[in-house]
């Protein structure tokens, strides 16, 4: 396909220069005359009825214009689970419960007013897990309730029960994983404005944009239509900004109560535990197999934390299931997963979306269940690996799919060959240099390699968790062939812009940089339901499309009238209309004008709308077909673990992932290999260590990402199958490049030293005390 | 941040009376990599800080005879030094494994010292290597061997209106030499969950078995100060060095350490890995003498 002139091709991000030369503006950068700073005071007991909050030595503080509690932010409820307020009233749910707000005209007022505040609490017994959340008796979270369970999804199909008599080799366990955190590079932000006609503009780093509208609108109480949600440059989210928080009313109430612009930018320990993290998880599942190889069941019983209230992170389970019942093919499959209130923080949406949850208790099971029918987990994974063109029993229609594709790379990039068995003496042989490093002496024999794989589904044609999936774009052309894409969707940072403006640029035969994307302005931009899914390139990228193309027909068909030819011998290319095969053409530029100056001229531009052909699923068999495409990958690393010290180097990286088709190979790239560092980090080192409801590690230092030196090489490798529904064949890319890799590691370090570890991260402590375990069960064996 | 006065003075007696005037309520100001954190979070709220950094010769690194290492030297300067890289390796090693480029490039040796986390890094080794704190108050000078400055965490031996001027490290012997290990969760950006510094002094007897002529095993992150496993270098110091020897040593630096339990790990891992870190790395010297 290198007929295209802009797809496929490694075009740098429009505004890399802005970015890389501090140019850019981001919602930190602004700042409006007047504006105030705003604080928020959390609550810092778990579970308590507020007695008395005195503010009265607050309000006094010099340069402080406004002091707010429950009493001022009103009883309007807000959230996905409609039990969420502003600031707290009457009771606290969590210590990061909002009690009151300043706004002052410096921090350091802020901070002193804050310490002035005087809160008088009652404390009630506190839920501090799922499991004494559902023990019979327990307090309730939420009064209006009945109980602590918000939600029980149950999927089936095929018969589970009866499937596991039938089978041939059953593996069963119990999986433990943490809370981790998206830690965006720029902290949450907003900034609210009302105008003397009491309309408000809020500047924010959200992903849902007209979502926000509405959720604003229900938390203060007024209308939708008087809110206008302005997106600075954002960096970063990671499905951090997928739920409305409270400290975005806070900053209206603020700005409405002071008179002036007010402006909340979170500090680093705010960002790790006033937003909402992934939910932990425990996890009990069983996989059985016929000796012929053919996975034949699947059950698995999640028990979710959300935390004290819930957003649409509750809704993870419908992702956590699709792994379930469709990664493979599977006969017969049994999700149930449980959404608990408890004391904990309140958790959410965050990149994957319960993908990497589920991947990792899927993917490990694939293993043993290879490892106990004495098959190589390749060749298990390849024999019942999805195939295009099919419907899975979950009703997900898969058109294109390069699962199989994906496999086979990985495993012969990474030398899948040099992996000892299961019960070979001689484990792998170091055959990669050994790099200098502090961590591990090289050369030592306590030092083991091994070799892991795991795989991944993602949607890729949008998901269907709104009754829309909609996204809107204009596009419109100027006199001097300045192209405008005027869109619906979200960016954060991952590149869609760009991408999008490559689809309308190859649309029109211009340049890249001929396209400029506005994005950024609910009162400019066409509705769109968020950036999520991994959905931009595909949804946004079809509207984009659509709207580009409506474009082109009325120039093709100008052209046709000026060169005198028919539309349909009429190619755009090279910023001119050309007749196909022959040099005689006009440029692009020339017939907008001509198109312009005219007595029935019109306006070229063209509008776009596109919702993919897919369905909610079933409210009570959560049957359906989500999405419009599905995109598929496979990882295989290579690790090393100390035995001595019992920690995890991953040496490398081999990710392929089938994309549809890469509308910019370099920001796919970018997208697995950020996915996989993200990977790196929830499989051995990132937690987020809630203990009594209280985030102990709020920081950089001790929420540890991995940094470029612990990072490996990773190989990249993009599948490419074309999707019907995709724009120009693309599906999206954007979650799935972290799916797999913990998972992947996991099994790599199995193979190094012959210990499952269902508990991430995967620590050295962790690791050590296993090793130890091991041993004493075979000395006492 | 609370307000506070700031004073920049250019002499080190000028600079000791303006801490002492504040009675314990001052605050001396190297890189700031500690102070500055603690201040905007209001863990501290000093009436005032002084700030070192116009001290004429605070930040030297000289060697004749002995090293002489200014508090005010910066981690990058201590992995640039031509002597430190030649006669002990071990210090520009440490300072590599600390924090990262931009904020080694503001960070002190002093800076670390004095704000006594048992995890400080640059403590250890240069316990191991025998250094000399000289400490510089209103009444004048002091020298406190670096072993008992030390006092608890966050605390030493510094009275109000002190300042520690230089660090004085003696040149180690012929065949003597030293290293730091530090176990962390990244390669990167990390405290220390134990770090291990150790010097190890060999000499040959006739028939080419080593003997160790003396060694200092110190423990850092392990307990509420920089630590001496002495029952471990009394195992070691006059004997034969073998496998065995090393290896009752390095148990022996387990159980003296005082670990806890905090967010980076726990006692037990900590108390498993001192024993590891000091094996491995009394070998590896062994080996290198
Ligand atoms: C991101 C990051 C990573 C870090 N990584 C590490 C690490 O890997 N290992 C590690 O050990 N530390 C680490 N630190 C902590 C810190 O950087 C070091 O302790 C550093 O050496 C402190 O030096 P400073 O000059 O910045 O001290 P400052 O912050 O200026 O001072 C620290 C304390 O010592 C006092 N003080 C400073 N100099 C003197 C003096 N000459 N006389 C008397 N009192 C004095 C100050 O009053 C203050 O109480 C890290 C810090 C950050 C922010």
């Amino acid at each position: 396909m290198s007929d295209f002139s802009v797809i496929g091709k490694r075009v740098p991000k429009l505004d890399a220069l802005d970015k890389a030369t501090g140019r850019a503006q981001y919602g930190h950068d602004l700042d409006l005359p007047g504006t105030l700073v705003g604080k928020i005071l959390y609550a810092n007991v778990p579970h308590a009825r507020i007695v008395n909050i005195d503010t009265s030595r607050a309000e006094k503080v010099r340069g402080v214009k406004a002091v707010l509690t429950g009493k001022h932010s009103g009883a309007h409820k807000f959230g996905y689970g409609g039990d969420n307020t502003p600031l707290k009233g009457d009771k606290v749910r969590c210590r990061r419960d909002e009690i009151a707000a300043v706004a002052a005209m410096d921090d350091d007022a802020a901070d002193e007013a804050l310490e002035l505040i005087r809160v008088e609490y009652e404390e009630l017994p506190p839920l501090f897990s799922a499991e004494a959340a559902l023990a019979p008796g327990a307090p309730l979270v939420h009064q209006d309730r009945a109980d602590n369970l918000f939600l029980r999804y149950n999927y089936a199909h095929g018969d589970a029960e009866r499937a596991f008599d039938e089978a041939d080799e059953i593996i069963e366990q119990e999986f433990f994983l943490p809370y981790v955190t998206h830690a965006a590079m720029e902290t949450s932000f907003a900034l609210a404005a009302f105008d003397l006609q009491n309309r408000l503009t809020l500047w924010s780093t959200t992903q849902i944009p007209f979502l926000l509208q509405r959720d604003l609108s229900e938390a203060l109480g007024i209308p939708g239509r008087d809110i206008r949600v302005i997106q600075p440059v954002i960096g970063g989210a990671f499905g951090r900004g997928l739920d409305v928080y409270p400290f975005e009313p806070i900053c209206a109430l603020l700005a409405k109560y002071s008179g002036k612009p007010v402006r909340i930018a979170f500090t680093r320990e705010e960002e790790f535990f006033a937003t909402a993290a992934r939910q932990p998880a425990h996890v009990k599942m069983r996989s059985a197999a016929k000796r012929d190889g053919t996975l034949w069941a699947r059950e698995a019983h999640a028990l979710l934390d959300a935390g004290a209230y819930i957003s649409w992170g509750a809704v993870t389970p419908l992702v956590m299931m699709e792994t379930v019942a469709s990664l493979y093919r599977v006969p017969h499959a049994k999700f149930v997963a449980d959404v608990v209130y408890t004391n904990n923080i309140p958790t959410g949406a965050m990149r994957g979306y319960g993908n990497p949850q589920s991947t990792f208790f899927v993917e490990t099971q694939m293993d043993i269940l290879a490892e106990k029918l004495g098959m190589d987990p390749v060749e298990f994974r390849l024999r019942n690996a999805n195939v295009p063109n099919s419907e899975t029993p979950q009703g997900l229609k898969i058109t294109s799919c390069g699962l199989r594709e994906c496999i086979t790379e990985v495993a012969e990039r990474i030398g899948w060959e040099r992996r000892a068995g299961p019960n070979s003496e001689t484990r792998l042989a170091n055959t990669t240099p050994p790099q200098e490093t502090l961590q591990i002496q090289t050369r030592n024999p306590k030092i083991k390699r091994g070799i892991g794989i795991a795989c991944t589904l993602n949607v890729g044609g949008g998901a269907r968790i709104y009754r829309s999936d909609g996204c809107g774009a204009t596009v419109k052309v100027d006199d001097f062939g300045r192209v405008t894409l005027i869109s619906g969707s979200t960016e954060i940072g991952q590149g869609s812009e760009t991408a999008l403006a490559q689809i309308v640029a190859e649309t029109l035969g211009v340049r890249v940089d001929d396209v400029t994307v506005i994005n950024s302005d609910t009162s400019v931009k066409p509705w769109d339901v968020g950036t999520h899914a991994s959905r931009t390139t595909f949804i946004a990228g079809n509207a984009a499309w659509i709207a580009a193309n409506e474009v082109r027909e009325k120039i093709l068909d100008h052209a046709a009238q000026m060169l005198n030819v028919p539309a349909n011998q009429l190619e755009m290319r090279d910023r001119q209309v050309r007749v196909r095969g022959d040099g005689k053409g006009v440029a692009f530029d020339k017939v907008v004008r001509a198109m312009h100056y005219r007595e029935d001229g019109i306006v070229v531009s063209g509008t776009g709308w596109y919702d993919p052909p897919t369905k909610l699923v079933d409210k009570h068999t959560y049957k359906g077909n989500i999405s419009a495409a599905y995109g598929f990958g496979a990882q295989a690393v290579e690790v090393e673990v100390d035995t001595e010290t019992g920690q995890v180097r991953v040496l490398k990286i081999v990710a392929a992932h089938d994309v549809g088709r890469a509308i910019n190979p370099m920001y796919v790239e970018g997208q697995i290999e950020g996915g996989a560092q993200m990977g790196v980090g929830y499989a051995l080192t990132e937690e987020l260590q809630v203990r009594e409801g209280r985030v102990l590690n709020p920081t950089l230092l001790d929420y540890r990402m991995p940094t470029a030196l612990d990072m490996p090489p990773i190989e990249s490798v993009i599948v490419e199958t074309a999707d019907p529904a995709g724009p120009f064949g693309a599906k999206g890319v954007g979650e799935m490049g972290g799916n797999p890799t913990a998972a992947a590691i996991a099994n790599a370090v199995y193979n190094a030293i012959g210990i499952r570890l269902n508990h991430l991260p995967m620590t050295g402590e962790r690791v050590l005390r296993a090793l130890q375990e091991k041993e004493r069960s075979a000395a006492q064996a | 941040m609370k307000p506070f006065e700031f004073f920049s003075p250019a002499t080190l007696p000028e600079a000791a009376r303006a801490l002492a005037d504040y009675q314990g309520e001052a605050r001396a100001l190297a890189g700031g990599t500690d102070l500055l954190i603690r201040m905007k979070r209001r863990q501290w709220t000093p009436r005032a800080v002084v700030s070192l950094n116009r001290l004429a010769g605070l930040n030297e690194i000289a060697l004749n005879g002995e090293l002489k290492l200014g508090a005010r030297a910066t981690l990058n300067q201590i992995i640039r030094s031509a002597a430190i890289r030649e006669y002990f390796p071990a210090l520009a090693h440490t300072a590599r494994g600390m924090a990262g480029v931009q904020v080694r490039s503001l960070a002190t040796v002093g800076g670390n010292l004095c704000n006594a986390a048992p995890s400080a890094d640059m403590a250890p080794p240069l316990i191991a290597l025998n250094a000399r704190a000289v400490i510089v108050g209103v009444d004048g000078e002091r020298v406190v061997p670096l072993d008992e400055f030390f006092v608890g965490p966050g605390k030493s031996v510094l009275q109000p209106g002190e300042i520690l001027q230089t660090l004085l490290v003696p040149r180690p012997k012929e065949n003597a030499f030293a290293s730091y290990h530090k176990l962390e969760h990244r390669a990167a950006m990390d405290i220390a969950m134990v770090g291990v510094g150790v010097s190890l002094n060999v000499e040959r007897s006739t028939f080419n078995v080593q003997h160790c002529a003396d060694v200092r095993i110190v423990l850092g992150a392990v307990a509420p100060t920089p630590w001496r496993a002495k029952r471990a270098e009394e195992i070691l110091r006059g004997n034969e060095l073998t496998a065995e020897r090393i290896a009752e040593a390095a148990r022996v630096a387990a159980a003296e350490a005082k670990p806890i339990d905090d967010v980076r790990s726990s006692a037990w891992y900590r108390r498993e890995m001192v024993e590891v870190l000091t094996r491995r790395q009394l070998q590896r010297l062994a080996e290198t003498a």
